[in-house]
C-alpha cells in the first residue's frame, strides 16, 4: 500500500512536470490551445464535483463560468485592478451567484435539478445579454489587457502566451488539488454516499440540503475561477460564455472522460479539444464527424474513456495475478 | 383588447405546434426514460423531407402523411442501432448519445440540402386569411390551433382504447412489470421511439409553411419543448398539452406586455413551476 | 496508483499529438490567407457564400500567375458565430498556419471581440461582412480594414429614402442584439435630421435571434398603426418574418416598408415570389447595380461556377482578395507593414464598383444600393426596380465623426 501511494505521487508529479516542461518545446498555438484546455479542464472538474460526486447534473454551470468571466472583465476594464485582487473578486462574485442559485436548485434532483439550473442559467444569460450599460449587451466587454501579476516583491507581465500559460497552469493545478482534497475529505465521502443512497444518509441525521448547497457553491466558485481565466485568455467576456451551449461543454467532457474518476473530466476536455482541433483541420463539416466519433465512444466506453480504460486495465491485471 | 385576443390566438397556434413536438418527447421519456436531445433535429428533418417531397408529389397532405413516417423510421433505426446498448445506464449517457445524433443530423441536412434557406407555401385551401375582430388572421394558423386538440383527442383514444396504447402506458408506469406480463419490451421501445420521432417529424411538416426551412432550425425548439414537458410533468400526456398552451401564451403575451425581458420568460416560468410543483403541473411523484 | 499512472500516460500521449507539425513553414513562395466565417448553425449560409466568392477570386488570381509571382493559399475556419471560438480560429491560423493576411468575420459581436486582439497578432484583417461601426470607429486599429458596407452607410441611405416618402410615424422590427438596436438608433438620428417632422414610435419590436414565431410581434406592430416600418432582421430570421407577415396581411396595410438587408440574395432565393413587391430593400452589394466589365465578369463567372446569382457576402469576400492583391502589388512586397501602408488610401475596382479605403478609419467608401422589390420574368428572384444608388461620399460620415483614433 505504501509503495502504491508513493508510485501514485510519483506519477502525478511526473504529470505536473510534463505540463511545466512541455511549453519549452511547443509552438505558440500549442501553448495557447493547452492553456484553453487547462481552463476547461478546471471548469469540467468543478462541474464534476456536482455531477460525479454528488449525483447532480447541472445544466446551468456556465452561469458561474460567465459570472467569473464578466466580473474579471469588468474589474480590469473599469477599475484596472491587478491580477490577484481581480481574480479574488471574480471568484467571490461567482461563488455568491452559485450560493443564491444553489439555494433554490438543490431542492430538486435528477432531471428537475438539471432543468432548474438550465432555467437559472438562462436568466443570467438574459441579464448579461440585455443589460447593455453594465455588460456591453450582446457585444460583451472587449478590448482590455491582461493585468499584471503583483507579487509585492515583483510585478510580472502575463502578456505573453507562455507567461499566461504558466499562470493558468498554477491556478488550475491549485484549483484541481483543492477539489481533489475536497473529494477525499469526510465532506467528499458524505457527498458520495448521498449520491448512492440519499435516504440512508438522511437517516444518519445529515442535512442533505446543506451539503448539496455547499457542494454547489464550491463548484460554482471554481467555475468562476475558470471563467475569469478564460476571459483574460480571450481578452473578452461575451454572452456566449453564459449560454446553455457553454453549460453543455462540461457535461460532455465529464461523461466523455469518465465522471467517476477524479481526472476523468479533465481528460474529457483534452479529448474534446483535440478532436475538434484535428477535425476542423480537414473539414468544415466538423459536426458530423464529431457526432460520428462521440456515438461509438458513448456506446463502447460505459464509464467514460478514462473510467473504462481503468476498468479494463484492472481486469487485465487481476487476470495476470490469477495466472501466477 | 383586440390585440390581446389576437395575441392569445397567436399563442395558442404556437402552443399547439409545441404540443405536437413535446408530445413525442414526453412519450419517449415516459416509457423509455430517455431525454431525446435530438428531438428538435427530427422536427427539422420533417420540414426538410416535406421540402424534398413537395416537387415530386405536389400535395401537402400527402407529404404530411409520408414525411413523418420516414422520420419515424429513421428514429426507430437509430433507437435499435444506437440507443439499445445504453438502457440501464445513467440518463446522462443517453443525453450525450442523442446529442451526438443531433450533431450528425444537423450536419447531414446541411450537406444534403446546403446551408441556405428554403420556403414552401401552405396548401391552397389554407393559404387565405379571415377577418377576426377587425384583424386579418391567417387560415393556416387557425388550422394549426384547431389541429392540436384533434391530435390530442386522437392520442387520448389511442392511449386509452387500443391495446398498443394501453401497453405503452403500462410500460411507462412500470417497465419490469410490463416485461413480466409478457410485453415485448425491446419491440415496444422501438415502437415508442418510432412514434415519438414521427410526432416530431409531423410538427416539422406542419411548421414548414410557416417559417424558413434552414439548418439548425431544431436547436431552438428543443429547449422550448424541454420546458413544456417539464412544466407539464415528464411523461404526462395532459401535462404536455397544458404546458404547451401555457408556454405559447407566455411567449405571445410576454412580447405584448414585457418585451424587454421576454427572452427570460420561458425560463422564469420553468423555475417558478418547478419550485412550487417539484414534478411539474401533472407529473406524478 | 494505476489510475493516476494510466491517466498520465493517456494524457501525455494525447498532448504529444500537438507536436505533430501542421503544415510547416514550407511554401515560402506562397501567400497564405486565413479566413474565418460562420460555417455551422443557422447562419451557415454566410460562410458558404464567402468561401465561394473567395475561392473564385483566388483561383482566378492563381490561374493568371498569382500576386508578384506568388500563388495564394487559403485556410478556412468556422467561427460558430461565437467570439471566443472565432478568436481561437484566428490564433490557429496565425500561429499554426502562419498566414500572412486574414479575411473574414460575419457577426458584429465576433468582430468586436477579435479586432482588439489584432494588435497582439500583428496581422492585417480585412472584414467583409460584420457591420458594426465600432471596428472602424471607437475600436479602430492599424491592422483592421473593412471593404464592406457598414451600419452607418446602409442606414444613412435608408434614412434618405425614408425622408423621400410620405411616412412620418416610424417603428422598427430588428434582431434583439447590438446590430438591431444600433440600426434603429442610427435610423432615428439620420432621419430626424433629414426630416424634422418624422416621429419615432414607442411600440417597437426586437425579437431575439432565431425566433420561431413572429406573429405576436407582427400583431403589436399592426395594432400600433405606423406609417413606416424599418426592418433590420437578416437572413433566416427575415425569411421567417416575411412569411409570417405575409400570412397576417402585414404588407397590405399600406405601410412604407424598409428592409435594410432585404435584397440579400439568400433571402430573395428562399422567398422567391413570396417576397412582396414594392418594398424598399437594401443590401451590401447588388449584382445588377452596375454594368462595369469587372462586375459583369464576376456575376457571370460566379453564376457559371455555383449556379446562382452572387450574394453580397460572396462579392465582399471576392472584393477583399482583389483589394489585397492591389495593395500587395502597390507595395511591391508581401511584408505586412508595407501592405498595411498600401491598403491605407487604396482605391481599387471590385464588382461593387470603385472602392476607396480611407486612411483615417480604414473603412471603405463605396456605393450603397437600395431599391424597390419588383418581379421580372428574366430572373428567378425579385429584383430591384427602381434602383437607387447612393455615392459612397453621400452616406459615409466623415472620419472625425466615427470616433476613430488610429493607432
Amino acid at each position: 500500500m505504501e509503495k502504491g501511494k508513493s508510485l501514485k505521487l510519483a506519477a502525478l508529479l511526473a504529470g505536473a512536470l510534463f505540463l511545466f516542461i512541455f511549453p519549452h518545446f511547443a509552438g505558440v498555438f500549442a501553448v495557447l490551445l493547452l492553456t484553453e484546455i487547462l481552463i476547461f479542464a478546471l471548469f469540467a472538474l468543478s462541474f464534476n464535483l456536482l455531477f460525479g460526486y454528488t449525483g447532480l447534473l447541472s445544466f446551468g454551470h456556465a452561469a458561474f463560468f460567465g459570472l467569473g468571466g464578466y466580473a474579471m472583465a469588468f474589474m480590469v476594464q473599469h477599475f484596472h485592478l491587478s491580477m490577484l485582487p481581480a481574480l479574488a473578486i471574480s471568484t467571490i462574485v461567482a461563488a455568491l451567484g452559485a450560493a443564491i442559485i444553489g439555494f433554490f436548485s438543490i431542492r430538486r434532483d435528477e432531471i428537475y435539478f438539471a432543468m432548474l439550473t438550465l432555467g437559472f442559467g438562462m436568466m443570467i444569460f438574459t441579464l448579461v445579454h440585455q443589460w447593455r450599460s453594465l455588460t456591453g449587451g450582446s457585444d460583451g466587454i472587449t478590448g482590455f489587457e491582461v493585468p499584471v501579476l503583483d507579487l509585492l516583491v515583483k510585478k510580472l507581465s502575463l502578456f505573453s502566451p507562455w507567461a499566461y500559460y504558466y499562470f493558468s497552469l498554477v491556478v488550475c493545478l491549485l484549483g484541481a488539488i483543492l477539489l481533489w482534497r475536497l473529494t477525499l475529505s469526510p465532506f467528499g465521502l458524505i457527498l458520495r454516499s448521498m449520491r448512492e443512497n440519499p435516504e440512508r444518509v438522511s437517516f444518519v441525521g445529515i442535512d442533505i440540503k446543506l451539503y448539496r448547497w455547499i457542494a454547489f457553491t464550491a463548484a460554482g466558485l471554481m467555475a468562476g475561477v475558470a471563467g475569469a481565466l478564460f476571459a483574460l485568455y480571450d481578452r473578452m467576456a461575451s454572452p456566449s460564455m453564459v449560454h446553455w451551449t457553454m453549460s453543455a461543454k462540461p457535461v460532455l467532457m465529464a461523461i466523455l472522460g469518465g465522471p467517476r474518476v477524479f481526472l476523468g473530466p479533465a481528460l474529457g476536455a483534452l479529448i474534446f479539444y483535440l478532436l475538434e482541433h484535428f477535425i476542423t483541420q480537414y473539414t468544415q463539416s466538423w459536426m458530423i464527424f464529431l457526432g460520428a466519433i462521440l456515438v461509438p465512444i458513448v456506446i463502447f466506453f460505459p464509464q467514460g474513456v478514462l473510467g473504462t480504460l481503468i476498468a479494463w486495465a484492472q481486469r487485465l491485471i487481476r487476470r495476470e495475478g490469477h495466472g501466477e | 383588447m383586440d390585440t390581446l385576443l389576437i395575441n392569445i390566438l397567436n399563442g395558442l397556434c404556437y402552443g399547439m405546434l409545441l404540443f405536437i413536438i413535446s408530445m413525442g418527447l414526453t412519450i419517449i421519456f415516459g416509457v423509455m426514460g430517455v431525454l431525446n436531445f435530438a428531438h428538435g433535429s427530427f422536427y427539422m428533418l420533417g420540414a426538410y423531407l416535406c421540402l424534398w417531397l413537395a416537387p415530386h408529389i405536389h400535395n401537402f397532405w400527402l407529404a404530411l402523411l409520408i414525411a413523418p413516417f420516414l422520420v419515424g423510421a429513421l428514429g426507430a433505426l437509430s433507437e435499435m442501432a444506437l440507443l439499445r446498448p445504453l438502457y440501464g445506464r445513467d440518463i446522462s449517457f443517453q443525453l450525450l448519445l442523442t446529442f451526438g445524433i443531433l450533431l450528425i443530423l444537423d450536419d447531414a441536412v446541411k450537406l444534403i440540402w446546403g446551408p441556405g434557406y428554403h420556403s414552401i407555401e401552405a396548401p391552397k385551401a389554407l393559404s387565405g386569411t379571415v377577418q377576426i375582430l377587425g384583424s386579418t388572421y391567417p387560415v393556416y394558423s387557425l388550422f394549426i390551433a384547431l389541429l392540436g386538440p384533434v391530435i390530442a383527442t386522437a392520442l387520448w383514444f389511442f392511449f386509452h382504447k387500443t391495446a398498443w396504447g394501453k401497453m405503452i402506458r403500462a410500460a411507462a408506469m412500470d417497465r419490469e412489470m410490463a416485461s413480466a406480463i409478457g410485453i415485448n419490451v425491446p419491440l415496444l421501445f422501438t415502437a415508442v421511439f418510432f412514434f415519438g420521432t414521427l410526432l416530431a417529424g409531423m410538427a416539422g411538416v406542419l411548421a414548414a409553411p410557416l417559417r424558413a426551412i434552414g439548418p439548425a432550425m431544431g436547436d431552438n425548439i428543443i429547449i422550448a419543448a424541454f420546458i413544456v414537458v417539464v412544466v407539464g410533468g415528464l411523461g404526462s400526456f395532459l401535462g404536455a398539452f397544458i404546458g404547451a398552451i401555457i408556454l405559447g401564451l407566455v411567449e405571445a403575451l410576454g412580447i405584448q406586455f414585457v418585451p424587454q425581458i421576454q427572452m427570460a420568460l420561458p425560463y422564469l416560468l420553468l423555475a417558478l413551476i418547478l419550485l412550487v410543483r417539484p414534478r411539474g403541473l401533472f407529473g406524478s411523484e | 496508483m494505476r489510475k493516476a499512472f494510466l491517466s498520465l500516460v493517456v494524457a501525455c500521449t494525447m498532448v504529444g499529438f500537438l507536436f505533430v507539425p501542421g503544415q510547416a513553414r514550407a511554401g515560402r513562395g506562397k501567400i497564405k490567407i486565413g479566413s474565418v466565417y460562420i460555417f455551422s448553425g443557422f447562419a451557415a449560409t454566410y460562410g458558404q457564400f464567402a468561401k465561394q466568392g473567395l475561392l473564385l477570386a483566388v483561383d482566378e488570381i492563381n490561374k493568371s500567375g498569382g500576386i508578384l509571382g506568388k500563388k495564394l493559399e487559403v485556410y478556412f475556419e468556422d467561427s460558430h458565430a461565437k467570439p471566443p471560438i472565432a478568436l481561437r480560429a484566428i490564433r490557429k491560423l496565425v500561429y499554426e498556419k502562419h498566414v500572412d493576411f486574414l479575411i473574414g468575420l460575419d457577426s458584429s459581436g465576433v468582430a468586436k471581440g477579435v479586432v482588439p486582439y489584432l494588435k497582439e497578432l500583428k496581422v492585417p484583417l480585412i472584414i467583409t461582412h460584420a457591420a458594426t461601426p465600432d471596428v472602424t470607429g471607437s475600436q479602430c486599429n492599424k491592422y483592421t480594414f473593412r471593404v464592406s458596407v457598414n451600419i452607418n452607410q446602409n442606414v444613412m441611405a435608408a434614412a434618405k429614402i425614408a425622408a423621400q416618402t410620405k411616412a412620418l410615424k416610424w417603428t422598427t422590427v430588428g434582431p434583439d442584439y447590438a446590430f438591431g438596436h444600433q440600426s434603429w438608433e442610427y435610423f432615428q438620428k439620420y432621419l430626424s435630421k433629414l426630416n424634422p417632422k418624422a416621429k419615432f414610435m414607442k411600440t417597437v419590436a426586437f425579437p431575439k435571434i432565431a425566433t420561431e414565431d413572429y406573429s405576436p410581434y407582427i400583431t403589436s406592430i399592426m395594432a400600433a398603426k405606423p406609417d413606416g416600418v424599418f426592418i433590420s432582421l437578416w437572413s433566416g430570421d427575415l425569411v421567417n418574418f416575411v412569411k409570417q407577415a405575409n400570412k397576417m396581411g402585414f404588407f397590405k396595410q399600406g405601410y412604407t416598408v424598409l428592409m435594410s438587408l432585404g435584397a440579400a440574395t439568400e433571402v430573395l432565393y428562399a422567398l422567391k415570389d413570396q417576397m412582396p413587391t414594392g418594398l424598399w430593400v437594401g443590401t451590401r452589394y447588388w449584382f445588377l447595380a452596375n454594368d462595369t466589365p469587372v462586375n459583369k465578369h464576376f456575376v457571370e463567372a460566379y453564376k457559371a461556377r455555383y449556379g446562382v446569382y452572387p450574394s453580397y457576402n460572396a462579392q465582399n469576400a471576392y472584393a477583399a482578395v482583389y483589394a489585397l492583391k492591389a495593395a500587395i502589388e502597390k507595395a511591391g512586397t508581401t511584408d505586412k507593414m508595407a501592405v498595411i501602408k498600401a491598403l491605407e488610401g487604396l482605391t481599387v475596382e471590385v464588382p461593387a464598383g470603385k472602392i476607396h479605403i480611407r486612411p483615417g478609419d480604414h473603412q471603405a467608401v463605396l456605393n450603397v444600393t437600395w431599391g424597390k422589390t419588383a418581379a421580372d420574368p428574366k430572373y428567378p428572384i425579385r429584383i430591384l426596380k427602381p434602383m437607387v444608388i447612393f455615392k459612397g461620399e453621400e452616406v459615409t460620415p466623415p472620419v472625425s465623426a466615427t470616433g476613430c483614433k488610429m493607432r
